[in-house]
């Protein structure tokens, strides 16, 4: 990008203030690897030089770790596959169901012919200013007078609710995006509302849908908050069980950073692939 | 074989008489579905975008409105879930909650937390994107590699965090030993060093945010005004700070109102990290509304605290609404 590359003249100048600029950026990126690099290498250790200091570097890697926690060793109360069971069936879950919820009311937004599209796109905007923690109080009260709490329903219903705003915005401005000359053809031609949606619509917006389905398992994923308050054994999920790799005696390195691991590398991979749409996604389309 | 394959298909479907079917429509709309569609009713395009507004709305109005009016209600009664209370109390916990020195206190680090982690994130952030701005492979390979410590869950990398800060084996404190520096710190036993570390772990997690944020900002600015710069001789620094910075304000504003509001909701990192310790002295007023609710069970208090800190969210809604909605409304473009 020559962009911001600055003038010729100034060239010294220049070099000066960007090779510091590149210094920075590639400090940065190798310092903020430190964490990753202590979760991927200490799962790979054996038990006995986990912790040992300065850290060991060259040793025979071991799966050691990865075997224990994913057989459900010891290490949580409830057996880590159990615990990624429940976090896969709770993505799943509020995944399907933001894009259910979104892609139809995405639509409506989209139509000229609907008044108020600016004022409800406006309001599910504004409903990502609410903070969480203020919905699980009564969530957390009625949950338990409904006997929902520790299911996966109660975790389901919030993380959909709270994907929506963006799940909404993403797929609401690739419709506008859409040539509405393209729909108005379809339209000349006899087809229905249902029809045009179907056929000529949703077929474009299926790299919109997978970016939204993409997000929303992400945020789904690494939610803590409700999964803390709202579940205690039977529907726990990953990120909340993690805690207790911390015990009494002192904290097992090898299975915590295994289960780190497994909890992070599915996420690695799916933000890799989104690259860009991520950041666009997670500012609801303002930044492309 | 005569008959062409769409005659073949009104044989089969024979189509009622009242539609006014082009020849041609009939191939791909399934005549059923286009029954009285022809001229579409008045009802039909104006219910239609209710009706496919409704699941969304309903689901959404269930998680924030409904919560809302639900603690109007209870702040005003001084339940708990342990069977005490469920009297109408009125503004007592208002009263309670605004005049205990603690929840002030809380308010006021939360306030400070807010301004000090994205302020650092602003500034390191447009530091990192200018140099990531520029096009070329191993930039490529930057932005990937920027993009990692956001795809690490906030509980994950908060025990990460919390191990690699243990005074006896942790390697932040190993190797500030070897380059000298203090070791053996208990970071998280002391007030200004717990800060430090929380600080520090938003840092880590959100700057690549900003930074992708303002990155994308820079490459869509045009390329004239810079050249029209040069050309009159500014420095780097001139053209950045009186051309690049201007036209950067949009993609400055989205940044800083998202990583606000997301700061405010910070939750995770502290209730792994410090629980809000040592004492009380980390405790942002999330963890205290946490507390009370879901420790203590009081409700009615809990409530109370939820309505301050969802009216002072609420301030930022406009901002929302101005940054963020504008910019991505491709109506408004």
């Amino acid at each position: 990008m020559s962009a911001i590359t600055a003038p010729r003249r100034a060239g010294a100048q220049r070099s000066t203030a960007s090779v510091a600029g590149r210094v920075l950026l590639w400090a940065w990126l190798l310092g903020a690897l430190v964490p990753l690099v202590f979760m991927v290498s200490t799962s790979l250790k054996p038990s006995g030089i986990a912790k040992a200091l300065p850290p060991k570097w060259l040793f025979t890697p071991t799966l050691e770790h990865y075997q224990s926690v994913l057989s459900g060793g010891s290490g949580t109360s409830v057996g880590f596959d159990r615990l990624l069971f429940n976090s896969v069936a709770v993505t799943l879950g509020s995944t399907l169901l933001t894009v259910a919820l979104a892609v139809p009311a995405a639509y409506a937004l989209s139509l000229r012919s609907f008044r108020p599209r600016k004022a409800l796109s406006s309001w599910i905007l504004s409903t990502y200013m609410f903070p969480p923690i203020v919905a699980v109080i009564p969530i957390f009260v009625f949950a338990g007078k409904l006997g929902l709490v520790d299911t996966y329903l109660v975790l389901i219903v919030p993380y959909a609710a709270f994907n929506l705003p963006i799940a909404v915005w993403i797929l609401r401005s690739s419709i506008l995006q859409i040539p509405y000359e393209i729909q108005e053809s379809a339209m000349v031609d006899g087809a229905s509302r249902f029809v045009t949606l179907h056929r000529i619509i949703l077929p474009l917006l299926v790299p919109a849908i997978a970016t939204v389905a993409i997000l929303s398992a992400i945020l789904s994923w690494n939610e803590f908050l409700f999964a803390l308050s709202l579940t205690r054994s039977a529907a726990k999920t990953s990120p909340v069980g993690i805690q207790e790799f911390t015990g009494m005696f002192g904290t097992d390195w090898g299975k915590l950073t295994a289960a780190a691991t497994v909890i992070v590398a599915p996420i690695l991979v799916m933000t890799l692939i989104l690259r860009r749409r991520i950041v666009s996604g997670l500012t609801f389309g303002a930044v492309k | 074989m005569t008959r062409t394959p769409h005659e073949a298909e009104s044989v089969r479907r024979p189509v009622p008489s009242a539609i006014p079917s082009s020849a041609d429509s009939s191939r791909s709309v399934p005549p059923a579905r286009r029954a009285g569609r022809g001229r579409p009713h008045r009802w039909s395009t104006k219910l239609a975008p209710w009706a496919l507004m409704s699941p969304a709305m309903l689901v959404l109005m269930l998680m924030t409105i409904a919560p809302a009016i639900y603690l109007v209600w209870s702040s005003l009664r001084n339940d708990t879930l342990l069977g005490s209370g469920g009297r109408f109390v009125g503004l007592q916990n208002y009263q309670d909650a605004l005049t205990n020195p603690n929840v002030l206190r809380s308010l006021l680090i939360t306030g400070g937390f807010v301004l000090a982690a994205v302020t650092v994130e602003m500034l390191l952030g447009l530091l990192l994107a200018v140099p990531l701005a520029t096009q070329s492979r191993s930039n490529n390979l930057a932005a990937a590699l920027m993009l990692l410590p956001f795809a690490v869950a906030p509980a994950v990398s908060a025990m990460m965090f919390k191990e690699l800060l243990n005074p006896n084996y942790g390697w932040i404190d190993h190797y500030m030993g070897v380059l000298g520096l203090p070791a053996h710190v208990e970071w998280l036993s002391n007030t200004n060093t717990a800060w430090i570390a929380l600080i520090g772990l938003d840092v880590w997690q959100w700057t690549p945010f900003v930074a992708l944020i303002l990155m994308a900002g820079i490459q869509s600015l045009p390329k004239e005004p810079l050249e029209a710069a040069a050309i009159d001789g500014a420095s780097t620094w001139q053209t950045f700070r009186h051309v690049t910075l201007p036209m950067l304000a949009p993609f400055l504003a989205i940044a800083l109102t998202l990583r606000t509001i997301q700061a405010f909701k910070t939750f995770d990192a502290f209730k792994i990290l410090t629980g809000g310790g040592p004492g009380a002295s980390t405790e942002i007023i999330n963890l205290g509304i946490y507390r009370v609710a879901l420790q203590s069970f009081r409700i009615g208090a809990a409530s109370a605290l939820a309505m301050v800190l969802l009216i002072l969210l609420s301030l930022l809604v406009p901002i929302l609404l101005r940054a963020v909605g504008r910019n991505a409304d491709p109506e408004q473009a």
